[in-house]
């Protein structure tokens, strides 16, 4: 699976889980705060969930918000690895 | 005694009292570390180093030799033979004389399984080992199945029970699990003592139940009262026990349930910390150099509540909580709860780091054939959303066909 397509089926995961509507695509400025109302514990289990699938700790160095900046992390990632 | 004393089917070996009492009776040395092999090595080597009174060391028989060294074991003492006295044993009576003066000075050490911090040996007396022994002819005829490891604390207070009634032993430890059922048909076994998680794993196969047992004893771990009305089922004449006891103390507390009541004479002996340890008196311990004692209490790690009428329920070990953003979470509570949805055998929580919350909950959780992934996990999720604060509930869930258990019987806390 495309990194993509495993971001949006890992956030839809989440979101089901909060009883919150899916994401049909990737929008770079959603916040995944303040758009998404992911918490701490969302946002721990995406990280979890992505490092699992990609190799990838998006929160490696910083804090993350969008998608986009998530995106970023991922790509960056791969390029280094 | 034509009496069998051990029955090893895993290795077709079987000994009855008699050809124990005339290998006791042969020239034999013992190295200052006990580290044999064999379930029976292992019970002769104890028994000749209770008759000789000296002090000795015991040793897993599976460590491999860098295990060894990391337990901070002398490498010269595993080489340093102790020459026993000579002993005739004909009969019992010659035996319970030879144990009788054998076990004034005797000294056993033992190794905690060192699952946090450095791995420590702590030695006891004979007394402190055979402080919850049951004898009498009350107890002539018990059939003891054997479930834990033979060289820990467990394991020798099994051993002992047995021995001083000279009870057959029925090892089953490390036979296959399926099979266990059966080997306590055959032998008729009376009396079990084992680790919850064992018990789970034997219940799974237990297809009628078993009339001979009269005895089921919890221990090792904490209590788990989601298997006890199995339990009762499978073995419908057994009165059900509960034992808390450590490698540092032994057996300290036994109770017919999940609930402990503290005995008159332990009164001032054990108390609870502030924040929940359970505290106990010096006086019951082991002694060990290395053990941190705090003015004259001993710190367990073992977490207590107190009931309304002064009985104690353990509720987990400290070094197990994990810690999620700041909130403790204790695996037992939610491994409780997972196992209460149909459809889960068992459950495994433990800790995964992430940088996020410092920790989030994850859950291995072994499911019954009949039960379908995809829908177990919601129906998990959603139950334990009505029954556990948020930070409880597992993040991850991972479908596994076992769990992994330590050499123990405990599961292994990552």
């Amino acid at each position: 699976m495309d990194t993509r397509e495993t971001l949006l089926t890992i956030i839809n995961t989440i979101l089901a889980k909060k009883g919150r509507e899916q994401l049909v695509k990737l929008d770079e400025n959603i916040s995944l705060r303040k758009h998404l109302d992911f918490d701490s514990l969302d946002l721990a289990e995406l990280t979890v969930k992505l490092e699992d699938a990609t190799g990838i700790d998006i929160f490696a160095d910083g804090i993350v918000d969008t998608i986009g900046q998530i995106i970023a992390k991922l790509d960056e990632g791969k390029g280094n690895g | 005694m034509d009496k069998l004393f051990l029955v090893d089917e895993k290795r077709k070996l079987f000994k009855t009292y008699q050809e124990l009492f005339n290998d006791l009776s042969q020239y034999a040395r013992l190295t200052k570390i006990i580290n044999e092999k064999t379930p029976y090595e292992i019970f002769l080597a104890i028994v000749r180093s209770i008759i000789s009174g000296e002090t000795f060391e015991l040793l897993d028989p599976d460590l491999s030799q860098a295990e060894i060294q990391r337990l901070g074991v002398q490498e010269q003492l595993c080489q340093k033979y102790i020459e026993l006295k000579d002993v005739q044993i004909r009969d019992e009576k010659s035996l319970f004389d030879h144990i009788e003066k054998g076990c004034r000075t005797w000294r056993l050490g033992l190794y905690t399984s060192g699952t946090t911090g450095r791995p420590k040996v702590v030695f006891h007396s004979y007394d402190s080992l055979s402080r919850n022994l049951r004898m009498g002819d009350k107890h002539r005829n018990d059939v003891w199945a054997f479930c834990y490891n033979p060289t820990h604390i467990a394991g020798i207070q099994v051993f002992l029970q047995a021995f001083v009634n000279l009870n057959t032993i029925v090892y089953v430890f490390d036979v296959d699990h399926t099979e266990v059922p059966n080997l306590l048909e055959k032998y008729r076994v009376t009396h079990i003592s084992a680790t919850p998680t064992f018990y789970r794993s034997i219940l799974v196969t237990m297809t009628k139940p078993i009339e001979t047992v009269k005895r089921v004893t919890f221990g090792g771990e904490k209590f788990d009262p989601t298997i006890l009305a199995s339990i009762q089922r499978c073995f419908p004449r057994a009165k059900i026990i509960n034992t808390y006891a450590s490698t540092e103390a032994g057996t300290v507390l036994v109770s017919n349930g999940e609930l402990f009541e503290v005995e008159d004479r332990l009164k001032n002996l054990i108390r609870v910390a502030e924040d929940g340890e359970l505290l106990i008196h010096k006086s019951l311990i082991g002694q060990s150099v290395e053990l941190k004692l705090e003015g004259d209490w001993y710190h367990t790690g073992d977490l207590v509540e107190t009931t309304s009428d002064g009985k104690l329920r353990f509720i987990g070990r400290k070094s197990e909580m994990i810690n999620v953003g700041g909130y403790k979470v204790n695996p037992n509570e939610v491994e409780e709860e997972i196992k209460k949805v149909e459809g889960v055998i068992d459950a495994h929580v433990y800790a995964r780091k992430n940088v996020v919350t410092g920790n989030i909950v994850v859950a291995d959780v072994v499911k019954a054939d009949f039960a379908d992934e995809k829908a177990l996990e919601i129906e998990i999720h959603r139950q334990l959303e009505s029954r556990l604060q948020r930070w409880k509930i597992p993040r991850i869930l991972n479908f596994v066909s076992e769990i992994k258990v330590t050499r123990t019987g405990k599961k292994v806390r990552q």
